[in-house]
């Protein structure tokens, strides 16, 4: 391997490293919010444990007591959570 | 590793700035690994923050700002009380960190909606009261103190001391209109 390829290969390999925990508190951020939006909207939950994003704005919230919720915004501007 | 002279002496050049880059990366990300964010004025006595806004002082209208004037005794609290700024607290709401968006668009759906209800009791369209209509106002203001309180304690006591300024613009029907 030439030694253009390997200072490639280890810059490749640090972003791998520290994009992970970059997308890790991405992830907590945004179940923080849902946990907070879910909350707000008066809705069971206790706290979001996952949340798989479904296209803009369109989420699916897995609650620590086994609710699961859409949490998405509606045309007209509302932030919605619909149990599923 | 290369034969050719020719790609040896730009690897030879190019691998100094790559471990440059690469160190430079390193150094940046773990700076910002090891930083924790500390809430501003944490030092601060909760029943003194309340009656002593500082961060009213961050308005981005510094001309507006003045020295407190010198006033001794029980009397300093209550002259200390700070005008409402809500162009200073909307804009401090928009930009805190401490609310996630969709949190911050739920919230504005439901400040909203009791403006809804505030207007249609002034149109006469629904029968209540302005002590029935406090409850929703508090139960909103309780709501968003919750989030600010942990994560951003500076804005939640500029909350708190706007909370009666902020209720005498809803409970004055020509203060209301003008919102």
């Amino acid at each position: 391997m030439s030694k253009r390829m390997k200072g490639w290969a280890l810059i490749f390999v640090m972003m791998a490293f520290f994009a992970g925990p970059s997308l890790a508190a991405d992830e907590a951020a945004l179940a923080k919010d849902m946990t907070s939006v879910i909350a707000l909207l008066g809705l069971p939950c206790g706290q979001v444990v996952s949340v798989k994003r479904q296209g803009d704005n369109d989420h699916i919230a897995s609650c620590q007591d086994g609710n699961r919720y859409r949490v998405f915004l509606n045309a007209e501007g509302r932030v919605v959570a619909q149990k599923l | 590793m290369s034969d050719s002279p020719v790609e040896n002496r730009v690897e030879a050049q190019w691998l100094p700035a790559a471990r440059s880059a690469g160190l430079l990366f390193l150094l940046l990300t773990a700076g910002c690994g090891g930083v924790e964010r500390t809430p501003p004025e944490t030092g601060v006595p909760q029943g003194e923050a309340v009656a002593v806004e500082p961060s009213i002082t961050r308005s981005t209208d510094q001309s507006v700002a003045k020295p407190p004037a010198k006033v001794s005794g029980p009397a300093r609290k209550r002259e200390a009380s700070p005008p409402l700024d809500l162009t200073t607290l909307e804009k401090r709401l928009k930009e805190t960190d401490a609310i996630g968006v969709f949190t911050k668009i739920a919230l504005k759906n439901q400040v909203d909606d009791l403006l809804d209800q505030f207007r249609a009791y002034y149109q006469g369209r629904i029968k209540t009261t302005l002590a029935e209509l406090r409850q929703p106002y508090d139960l909103l203001l309780l709501k968003l103190l919750s989030l600010l309180q942990d994560r951003d304690p500076s804005l939640a006591r500029m909350v708190v001391a706007s909370r009666e300024a902020i209720w005498s613009i809803l409970a004055d029907p020509a203060k209301f209109a003008t919102i």
